[in-house]
This record gives C-alpha cells, sequence and structure tokens, in this order.
C-alpha cells in the first residue's frame, strides 16, 4: 500500500505544471551559470598564471633582502569549485584602490542560488498542498477510511513528493557535471568528485528540509491558498531575513575597535615610529664606536660610512671598499660596524613587531569573538547552516580563507628561512654585500597551494550537516503530529 | 463603477489571510531593517569620527551618509579613507566590515533589499491570483454578466490591489524613518528629504512592475496555482538570475584586471624605484616621480577598462528591473556606483593637488555627493524611464490579455 501512495504522488507531482517549470528552470539556469562560471574561471586562471610570471620576472631583477615581502605574496589559484561556487569574493577585502564594487550591489550567482532559493522554493511548491489539497478535493477521506495508519501516508507523501523534487535537481546537476568533466581547462580529481558527490547529499538534505517545511504547513492549514502564504512566509524569514541580518545584530552586540585606527597604529608603529629606534639605536653604536676607534673612525665618517649609515655617494663607497681592502684594521671596524648596525635595526623592527602584533593580535581576537557570534545567530536559519556546509566543504567559504592564510603564513616562514641562509652566503661571497644589494633567488622555495584534506574539511562541516538533519526531523516531527490530529473533513 | 470596484478590491484585500500575513511580515522587515541599518550607521558615524585626518595628514575621507539607512549600498566602500603617501601612492583604509567575513556571505539587509527582493515578492502574491482566482470562485463570470466593461474591472482591479499593497508600505516606512530621524545622530537637510522621497518614489513605480506583471500572469492563466508558480519563478529570474549573472557575464565581454594583479604591479613598482634609487641609478626626484606616473598609467587604464565593465553590465542587466531599480535608487541615496565613480575621481584629483602642492599647508579634501540633478544626468533618468517603461509594458500587456480572457 505504501508504495501504490509514493507512486501516485510521485506521478500526481510529476505531471503537474509545477514540475515542467522546475525542471526547464533547474537546467536552464544550471547550465548558464555553469558555463558562464567555468569562463571566469578560466580568466582568473589566465590571471593567476600571469601575476606569477610578473612575480619570477621581478625577482630576477630586482631581488634584495629588504622589501622581499611585497616582491613574494603568495598567489592562490582560482578555487576548483569555481566553475560552481564562487563562496566569498576575494576582492573585497584586498584593500586596494582599483577594486571592482560591482559584486557588493550585485551578489554573484552560483549553484548555492539554484538550491537554496530555487529548489527550496521548488520544495514548498511541491508540498504546501500535499494535505490541504486532498482534503479539498475529498480524496483524503477517501484515503483515510482505508485501513492505513496516517504515519504511512505521511510517510509515502513525503518519499514521493521527495523523489519526485529531485528529478529536475538531479538532472541539472547531471547537465552541470557533464559540463564540467568534458571541459579541458577543468581537471578534477578523485577527491574533488568525492566532494562534488557530498555535496549533492548535502544539498538533498537541505531540500527535503524545505519539502517536509511545506508538508508541516499543509497539516496545519484548511486551505491550499492560506497554507501557501505561511509557507512563503517562513521561506522569506529563513532565507532571506535571519541570515542577512545576522552579522549587523552581532555587530550591535559585540563591538570592536576602528579597523581603520588600528592599521594606522600598526602602520605608524612599523614605520615612522620604527625608523626613530632605528636611529636612536645606531646613534647609540655610533658613539660606541667613535669612542672605541677614534681616529679611523673619523675617516670612516667623513666617508659617509660606505653606505652603511645614512645617505653615501658611490665615490665614498667604492673609496671606503678600497681603504678596507688595503688596511685590515680598518676592515675590522667596516664589519663590526656593518654587524651593530644590523643589530640594532633589528633589534628595532623586533620591538615594533611585537607592538604591531600585539595590536593586531587584539583586533583579531575580538574579530573572531564578532563573527561566531554571528555565525551561530544565523545558525537558526537551515539557509546558513547550508552555505556554511556547501563552501566548506568546497574549499570556498569561511574556513578556506582561515586555510589560506595559514598556508600563507607557513611559506612566509619557509620563505624567510631560506632567505636567511641565502642571505649569509652572499655575505659569505662578498663583504659588501648588505639588504639592498640584489640577491639570487632562482632557487627559492615556491608558494603551491593545497587544497586542505577532505577529511579535515569533512570534520568540520558534520555539525552544520547535523543541524540540518535535526531541522528535517522536527519537521517531520511536527508534520506527523499536526497530520494525526488534522480533521480530514 | 470604477469606484465601487476599487472599493471592492481594497476590502476584499483587507479582510483576508494573504492580506494580513504580508503586512505582518512587511512592517516587521521594513521596521527591523531600518532599526538595524540606523546602527549600522551610527557605527560608521562613530568610526568616522575616530578616523578623522590631523592638518598634516593627506587623508581624503568622507563622512556616512544618512542615506545608507534605506539604501547602503557602496557606503562601506566611500567612507574609507584614502591617503597619500609615498610617491603619490594611494594608501586605502581597510573597512570595518572586513574583520568580519559573515558581512561578505550575506546581503545588507537594508530598505532597497526589502522593497527590491522581498516586498516585489510580495506585490506578486497580491496580484497572481486577482484574476484567475475569481475566475476559480465564479465571481469574474458574474461581475462580467453586469454591464461593466472590461478595461473598468481590470484598471479598478489594479488600483484597489495595488493601494491595499502600498499605503500599508507607505505608513510602515513613514513610521520608522520619522522614529530614525528624531535621533540627533541623523541629520537630513532638504536635499536629502528630496532624494528620499524620490527614492520612495521609484521604490513604487519598482513594485507597481511586480504588481503589473503579477496581473499580467493572472490574465494569462486559468488556474490560480499556475499563475502563482509561474509569478514565483518569474520573480526568482528578474530578481536574482538576471542581474547577479549579467555582471559576471560582463566580467567575460570586457577584460579587466583582478584586484590582485594591480596589487602585485603597484607593489612591484614602487619596490623597483626604491632599489633602481638605492643603487644610485636615479635621484629622489625621479624615483617619486616616476612611481606616481607608473601608477597614474595603471589607475588610468583600470578606470577605463571599469568604466566599460559597468556599462556593458547595466546594458545586460537592463533587461531585469530589479537592476535598474539597484542603480537608481543607490545612485539617488549617493551610494551608488556613480558615487564611486566621482568620488574615485575626487581623490585623484587630491592626490594630484598634494603632489603638485608648492607649500607646506596640505589641500583640504572636499567632496560633495550628487544632487538630484547630477543623478539624473548620470543614467538615473535611464534606469526611472526603465521603470516607467516595465510599469506601461506589463500592464498595457495585462489590459489586452484581460480583454481576450476566458471567464467562463
Amino acid at each position: 500500500m505504501l508504495s501504490a501512495i509514493i507512486s501516485r504522488e510521485f506521478f500526481s507531482n510529476i505531471l503537474n505544471l509545477r514540475f515542467i517549470v522546475g525542471v526547464i528552470l533547474c537546467v536552464i539556469i544550471t547550465i548558464a551559470c555553469v558555463m558562464v562560471l567555468t569562463h571566469d574561471y578560466q580568466q582568473e586562471m589566465a590571471d593567476y598564471n600571469l601575476r606569477i610570471n610578473l612575480q619570477d620576472e621581478f625577482l630576477s631583477k630586482y631581488a634584495h633582502t629588504n622589501r622581499m615581502g611585497g616582491m613574494i605574496t603568495p598567489q592562490k589559484p582560482p578555487e576548483q569549485f569555481r566553475p560552481l561556487i564562487i563562496g566569498i569574493p576575494r576582492e573585497a577585502n584586498l584593500g586596494s584602490f582599483d577594486d571592482n564594487p560591482l559584486p557588493v550591489l550585485f551578489p554573484p550567482l552560483d549553484f548555492l542560488f539554484i538550491v537554496t532559493i530555487i529548489m527550496s522554493l521548488l520544495a514548498m511548491l511541491f508540498s504546501y498542498d500535499a494535505i490541504t489539497r486532498e482534503r479539498q478535493r475529498g480524496t483524503l477521506r477517501l484515503l483515510i477510511s482505508n485501513s492505513i495508519p496516517r504515519a504511512k501516508i505521511l510517510l509515502a507523501k513525503f518519499i514521493g513528493g521527495t523523489a519526485s523534487l529531485l528529478i529536475p535537481f538531479i538532472l541539472s546537476l547531471l547537465a552541470g557535471a557533464l559540463y564540467i568533466s568534458i571541459n579541458p581547462a577543468i581537471q578534477w580529481d578523485s577527491s574533488a568528485w568525492a566532494e562534488f558527490s557530498l555535496l549533492i547529499a548535502a544539498s538533498v538534505t537541505f531540500i527535503s528540509l524545505f519539502y517536509l517545511l511545506g508538508l508541516m504547513v499543509s497539516t496545519f492549514s484548511r486551505y491550499s491558498s492560506t497554507s501557501i502564504l505561511t509557507c512563503l512566509f517562513l521561506w522569506v524569514l529563513l532565507i532571506l531575513v535571519i541570515p542577512n541580518i545576522s552579522p549587523y545584530i552581532s555587530a550591535q552586540l559585540y563591538r570592536i575597535p576602528s579597523v581603520n585606527k588600528i592599521e594606522r597604529q600598526v602602520n605608524h608603529l612599523l614605520d615612522t615610529e620604527r625608523d626613530e629606534l632605528g636611529r636612536e639605536f645606531s646613534r647609540e653604536v655610533l658613539k660606541k664606536f667613535a669612542a672605541r676607534y677614534g681616529v679611523i673612525y673619523s675617516e670612516f665618517e667623513s666617508l659617509e660610512f660606505g653606505g652603511l649609515w645614512g645617505e653615501c655617494s658611490p665615490e665614498n663607497r667604492k673609496a671606503t671598499q678600497q681603504r678596507a681592502a688595503a688596511d685590515p684594521q680598518f676592515k675590522a671596524m667596516v664589519d663590526a660596524f656593518r654587524e651593530q648596525i644590523n643589530q640594532a635595526w633589528s633589534e628595532a623592527n623586533r620591538i615594533q613587531r611585537e607592538k604591531a602584533e600585539q595590536l593586531r593580535k587584539d583586533l583579531t581576537t575580538k574579530a573572531t569573538a564578532q563573527t561566531k557570534i554571528a555565525k551561530n545567530l544565523a545558525c537558526i536559519s537551515p539557509y546558513a547552516n547550508y552555505i556554511y556546509l556547501a563552501t566548506d566543504l568546497t574549499g570556498t567559504g569561511l574556513r578556506n580563507l582561515d586555510y589560506s592564510k595559514q598556508i600563507a603564513s607557513e611559506y612566509y616562514n619557509m620563505f624567510y628561512s631560506y632567505l636567511e641562509k641565502k642571505t649569509q652566503q652572499a655575505m659569505k661571497k662578498d663583504p659588501t654585500f648588505e639588504t639592498n644589494s640584489f640577491l639570487d633567488v632562482s632557487d627559492r622555495p615556491r608558494f603551491v597551494f593545497k587544497e586542505e584534506p577532505l577529511r579535515d574539511k569533512l570534520d568540520a562541516v558534520l555539525p552544520y550537516w547535523g543541524i540540518l538533519v535535526l531541522f528535517n526531523m522536527v519537521f517531520f516531527a511536527a508534520a506527523f503530529a499536526g497530520f494525526m490530529r488534522y480533521d480530514v473533513r | 463603477m470604477l469606484k465601487s470596484i476599487i472599493r471592492k478590491e481594497i476590502l476584499n484585500n483587507l479582510l483576508s489571510y494573504k492580506f494580513s500575513i504580508i503586512i505582518i511580515l512587511s512592517t516587521i522587515l521594513i521596521l527591523v531593517s531600518i532599526f538595524v541599518m540606523y546602527r549600522d550607521y551610527c557605527l560608521a558615524l562613530e568610526n568616522y569620527g575616530v578616523l578623522q585626518p590631523k592638518s598634516n595628514e593627506a587623508i581624503a575621507i568622507i563622512p556616512p551618509t544618512p542615506l545608507s539607512i534605506f539604501a547602503k549600498g557602496l557606503d562601506e566602500n566611500l567612507c574609507r579613507s584614502y591617503e597619500i603617501g609615498f610617491g603619490g601612492q594611494i594608501r586605502v583604509g581597510s573597512k570595518q566590515e572586513s574583520v568580519n567575513n559573515l558581512f561578505r556571505l550575506f546581503t545588507t539587509p537594508d530598505l532597497l533589499y526589502v522593497v527590491k527582493v522581498i516586498l516585489a515578492l510580495c506585490a506578486m502574491l497580491f496580484a497572481f491570483d486577482m484574476v484567475s482566482g475569481e475566475k476559480e470562485v465564479g465571481t469574474l463570470r458574474q461581475t462580467l454578466s453586469n454591464s461593466m466593461k472590461r478595461p473598468i474591472l481590470v484598471i479598478g482591479k489594479w488600483i484597489g490591489g495595488f493601494t491595499s499593497f502600498v499605503v500599508p508600505f507607505f505608513i510602515a516606512v513613514l513610521l520608522s524613518t520619522i522614529l530614525v530621524t528624531m535621533s540627533p545622530l541623523v541629520q537630513m537637510d532638504g536635499e536629502n528629504w528630496a532624494k528620499l522621497g524620490m527614492f520612495l518614489f521609484s521604490s513604487v513605480l519598482y513594485l507597481a512592475v511586480f504588481f503589473s506583471l503579477g496581473l499580467l500572469i493572472s490574465c494569462l492563466t486559468h488556474h490560480s496555482s499556475s499563475s502563482l508558480i509561474i509569478s514565483l519563478f518569474l520573480w526568482a529570474m528578474l530578481v536574482f538570475f538576471i542581474p547577479n549573472l549579467g555582471n559576471i557575464l560582463a566580467r567575460q565581454l570586457v577584460q579587466i584586471p583582478t584586484v590582485q594583479q594591480l596589487e602585485v604591479k603597484r607593489s612591484q613598482i614602487w619596490i623597483k624605484e626604491v632599489f633602481e634609487r638605492i643603487n644610485r641609478e636615479k635621484n629622489y626626484r625621479e624615483v617619486v616621480g616616476s612611481i606616481n606616473s607608473e601608477n597614474d598609467k595603471l589607475i588610468a587604464d583600470y578606470r577605463n577598462r571599469f568604466d566599460r565593465l559597468v556599462s556593458v553590465s547595466q546594458n545586460i542587466t537592463r533587461f531585469s528591473p530589479a537592476a535598474a531599480f539597484t542603480c537608481l535608487a543607490t545612485d539617488l541615496m549617493g551610494t551608488g556606483i556613480s558615487e564611486e565613480r566621482r568620488l574615485k575621481k575626487a581623490v585623484l584629483l587630491y592626490k594630484d593637488l598634494v603632489w603638485n602642492k608648492q607649500q607646506d599647508d596640505l589641500p583640504t579634501f572636499n567632496f560633495h555627493r550628487s544632487s538630484i540633478k547630477e543623478v539624473f544626468g548620470f543614467g538615473g533618468l535611464a534606469n526611472l524611464m526603465i521603470l516607467i517603461l516595465f510599469n506601461m509594458l506589463f500592464f498595457v500587456s495585462a489590459y489586452v490579455a484581460f480583454l481576450k480572457y476566458d471567464v467562463r
């Protein structure tokens, strides 16, 4: 009997106008989206390759120890899921004068739009009248008069309805997957396909949740016309209102100091204040050297310290080198001077960096707390849970930002230890070598972006998935309770 | 006769479940949205107070506009600080929202969003069963069996239905606007009130587009359930699909470098110049001159491409009233793309002033957001015309469809 009701529900749905509209829309939107986003992905890839080439070429001509940070910024390729999901627009926060603000006004459209807007609406349109329509027609009364338990009827309606609902979704996914697999520009490995399968499973959980919500509302309504309005009311609240309001509420609940002000303080600490401190330490070095070396120091001073401190003409630089080559005592002084001055600046850098780091750390702690509040607030809505789940699973979301930051900082650490070795080698080879001299870094370690392991991603997204399943259970239980007491007359 | 149709339509709506649920939803949303955005504006104002430049700092910064409470648009971008530094380089301050990434995942829930997305849906829900619904219950046949002319009936239905929808919206907006503007922090001058008035007028025009579209669909279908399905999907296409995909499509048609690429090039410019300076190939004046001119070239190239991108994207998305309305509303409120382009131009001029200054005194940065006249000059009028055109198109189509409608 259960299978009979399932098949009846299934066929009555697929012969309906909403099914045809759903199929056409889903397939057209998916294909349009995947095609446009794939092209966008290819452009991003070309831009990424160009950036890598620009950096390589620049380093081959201008690499020097000072300012190296600005020359080796890790370049991240576009995410492999970019042809399907855009996630967080990466350009938004770079703080550049030339940015494209269009995505702020018109958020980009991707696969998540199909699931969260089109499919959730379709799910509710399939289920809002599942009970009320039958009551209004009188068929529910006939059905109940047989010896079938109400629970079975509800379960059959859920299974049959969801199965018919998933046809447009699966069809559009197949079209999308086919396009991705035959496109030579996109090379997905097995782990990407595994993520894709998990994404489908998560989407099905999300879609069935809205089907159950519609079913629940239907069991509490007498007429289809009221049921659809209640459904749309809930849909608007859950999808369009709660998630969007939550970051603003959290910003009110948990204040953070002005980001811009802290940035300026950090810049001041690392720039003007660092220079002042460095000069102060250097002057102490000068005093010490003046006392220790006397006459040859005065001679060194008259040669503008050979460029090791302050401005120096090329003639004086050359003269210092010649003087050092001729006189071992002078050379020993110059070497010691270079070392002490470097130490003075390193010390100034260290002190100022620590201060700046403290400021940044305070801000990050507060910002993390605010983001956490917003994230948890938004979890009231299944939409937010699904967005976290889908974007984190495919490496296009909040988690990916943290992950990218972490691997970039690992790269910096690796690069700076390489740079230190390289600088020492260069100093040994050439005693006049200093931080502004050209340094060959062609054998440097390169930044390679490696996707986060699927296991780690899965561990992180399971709680959100759990919440979605819980929503499913709650709505089913509520629909069950409503249907048990439903007056079928 | 027209009067009684309008009266019947209004009373019919007032007593319906649909009316109560939509009014509850829209009132709550409008009040919550305006209150949330008002608090956000207060935070932005506080932030602006902290960032005011000192007399020895070459910083361009503008205060947030109180109109951002209603349509925030790009105000967060516009109110960043632009500091003119070494070699005429422009250092842009981070947005306050940049530390909370959730802002980037979700949309701003301002009045513009409520009108553009939610009230447009409500307008369609009001209109979707005006004709097909009456046909189903049989009242349409009875009404037309009298000496009632179809044009009068359809016009009466439109006026009655739209009035009962739009009046509560106006009351909710007025109520929340009065509450918000009573705060001493919100300083609205005459120009701002006029802009707000124009914004509300364009909102009504925009909602009328969706209302007429709902009526048109209702006149083309014979069951309210099919009318509802078609309405919902057209709404999703017009509000989300066309504007949002259109912008990505425009990016395929106009080659524009990414911000990351520009950042790489920008840092390379100054590092190269400083390196050459230290190694004594150039003097200081030459170095800063090169940094300035190279950056100028980079910016000029980008701005040209960006201007082309904006015009292509506007041409593509014009098929959707939602895109035209977004552009018109944000431009009117001084938080749109045109304002962003004007501000960037002003910052560049200010940079040149600082760069070419003869005395020690730094010039001050002056910028006024566009007046209504300027907004209409920059393409606002075209967007307004698009909304009017859509209205006429949908209403005339609904009118024609109703004249041919089979009421049996």
